[in-house]
């Protein structure tokens, strides 16, 4: 049930996608990002499709994991896809009283469908092949230049570990309280939203309280081992830019080139 | 006919993730009513999967569990009535006290039940007189307990549903030497007044030989060994290569036998121990050899 959550989770593994530089997946994910709202035809929707398909292949993890990954991503989906089939103008296909579909926001529909879908798949694609502790490394790496505005990069990289870190503690322990309380009979799946929301107090107030209770205990912990901050502090792991990972950036940057040109060369389909 | 059984049950977690594993592999076990079964296995042999299985908080992938010969999973929409019936405390149940007061927390069981509040109030006292809380402290906020008493009242809690199997996962792991002697003797007593099966999980051997009838034991999620307490415990060599170990007090007596004191080989608690080596020594040297 609450286990079977997978986003954010790290599928450990050895290849070419894991082994690149957690700095350059971070930059490499947030232009893809970009890039998947640059294409307004089908051609250039394809073609980045395509580019994620590749990475997905080439990380070898199990195309299901993606799958399970988008299924929450599905309402959403289908809320902006009703708007936009609704609102958009443009070439009129049916209409009734005062509701009219058009061929344009069928169109919209799917275009922004796939892009929700692709960045979704794109940001697992990050997590399952990153573990928790080099991402945020990464990303105090990435931020550092932030330092100079006085934002402490590093206090922000710690929150977002222990934050990671604690991600599957928190689902275990809200497993094992909940199967506590149905125990006791309490019933979590049926009833309307109000006693729906009503039969979380069980589970939220415990929730609450270990939560607070790890929290010190984990401040404890780290006092003892005199953590005070990103001062000074070196690290175990250096990292190091190889040939692999110029390439991948190389070749991120063609394919931005690819879709700009074809947005130029092909007529938008929106 | 058994009151709760299970019949060839196999549960695989995370399937098809490369996280799969197998946890229980067809587990075939038949208890009596108002049987004390004590439950031991090392880290990960399933005993957790196992009980959960029987109160229908897991669900098995094959096999069958049946509460008095039916299967608790015929109607699934019924399964809280069988939560009724085969009352579960998790391990460290404390954690799960949520209510403003001891007394609402022992009665959310018997609340969800749909009893009347007359009943409810009986039931919630008498629960808390059986594990040995106060009665000034039904009316205090759970958290401010003490560790041993937040962890009595919650047993309550489960206590308080009046199940026919009452199933308890380490019900003194992290308590103190009294507090661990209370709990057990107060679940003895109360399983031998009402006649309740009783499954214990421990690890510890000497809590299991203390008020254990039989021992399942539970090894890479297959049952490895179904016998009395006296039988599981002579097989000090098989439970070891398990990674599970006989009490103390039986090794002393191994020990003993072994340089030749003519000494009962089923000796398992202190008392039965102390019993025993009384005989020795009112035997004089002539038992010695």
């Amino acid at each position: 049930m609450l286990s079977d959550i997978s986003i954010g989770q790290f599928f450990p593994g050895n290849s070419l996608i894991h082994r690149l530089d957690p700095r350059v997946k971070l930059v490499l994910t947030f232009a893809y990002i970009l890039l998947i709202f640059i294409p307004d035809n089908w051609i250039g929707l394809a073609v980045a499709i395509l580019l994620l398909g590749m990475c997905i292949g080439l990380s070898r993890i199990p195309f299901k994991l993606f799958l399970k990954g988008l299924k929450p991503v599905i309402p959403l989906l289908v809320f902006t896809s009703i708007i936009n089939i609704f609102y958009v103008e443009g070439q009129v296909l049916f209409s009734f009283w005062v509701l009219k579909i058009t061929l344009e926001g069928i169109f919209t529909a799917l275009f922004i469908s796939i892009r929700i879908l692709c960045l979704i798949a794109a940001g697992s694609l990050l997590t399952y092949t990153t573990s928790p502790t080099t991402l945020t490394d990464a990303l105090e790496r990435v931020l550092s230049p932030l330092k100079v505005l006085h934002i402490s990069v590093h206090e922000i990289a710690m929150m977002m570990t222990i934050a990671l870190r604690f991600i599957p503690t928190l689902i275990e322990e809200t497993d094992k309280i909940m199967c506590a309380q149905k125990a006791r009979g309490a019933d979590m799946e049926s009833g309307n939203l109000l006693q729906r929301v009503r039969a979380l107090i069980p589970v939220l107030v415990p929730l609450f309280i270990s939560s607070f209770r790890r929290a010190y205990e984990l401040a404890t912990a780290m006092e003892c081992r005199c953590y005070h901050g990103g001062e000074g502090r070196t690290r175990m792991k250096q990292l190091h830019m190889v040939l692999r990972d110029y390439v991948a950036l190389v070749v991120m940057a063609v394919f931005i080139g690819l879709l700009i040109l074809s947005n130029v060369f092909i007529a938008p389909t929106i | 006919m058994a009151l709760i059984e299970t019949e060839n049950c196999t549960l695989r977690y995370s399937a098809g993730t490369p996280f799969e594993r197998e946890a229980l592999h067809d587990v075939s076990v038949s208890i009596e009513e108002g049987e004390f079964v004590g439950v031991i296995g090392h880290t990960g042999s399933g005993k957790s999967s196992f009980v959960q299985l029987l109160n229908g908080l897991l669900k098995p992938e094959s096999g069958r569990v049946l509460l008095d010969g039916r299967d608790i999973w015929e109607s699934p929409k019924e399964i809280r009535k069988v939560r009724f019936e085969v009352g579960m405390v998790f391990q460290y149940p404390e954690y799960q006290l949520f209510e403003e007061t001891v007394f609402k927390d022992i009665a959310f069981g018997p609340h969800n039940m749909g009893l009347s509040d007359e009943e409810i109030r009986e039931r919630v006292v008498t629960a808390a007189e059986w594990v040995g809380l106060k009665a000034e402290l039904l009316e205090k906020s759970p958290f401010e307990l003490s560790g041993g008493e937040k962890r009595r009242a919650a047993i309550a809690g489960v206590m308080a549903m009046r199940p026919r199997v009452l199933i308890l996962d380490e019900p003194t792991a992290g308590l103190d030497p009294r507090g661990r002697d209370l709990i057990l003797n107060r679940i003895r007593a109360y399983q031998q007044e009402f006649h309740t099966t009783v499954l214990l999980v421990s690890h510890s051997m000497e809590d299991i030989a203390r008020v254990a009838d039989r021992v399942l034991v539970l090894n890479n999620g297959s049952v490895a060994m179904f016998e009395t307490t006296d039988r599981i415990f002579s097989q000090a060599a098989e439970l070891e290569n398990m990674g599970l170990s006989v009490p103390a007090v039986t090794k002393i007596f191994a020990k003993l036998r072994e340089r030749g004191f003519a000494v009962p080989d089923s000796v398992y608690t202190v008392e039965t121990a102390k019993a025993a080596l009384l005989t020795l020594l009112k035997g004089g040297a002539d038992n010695a050899v």
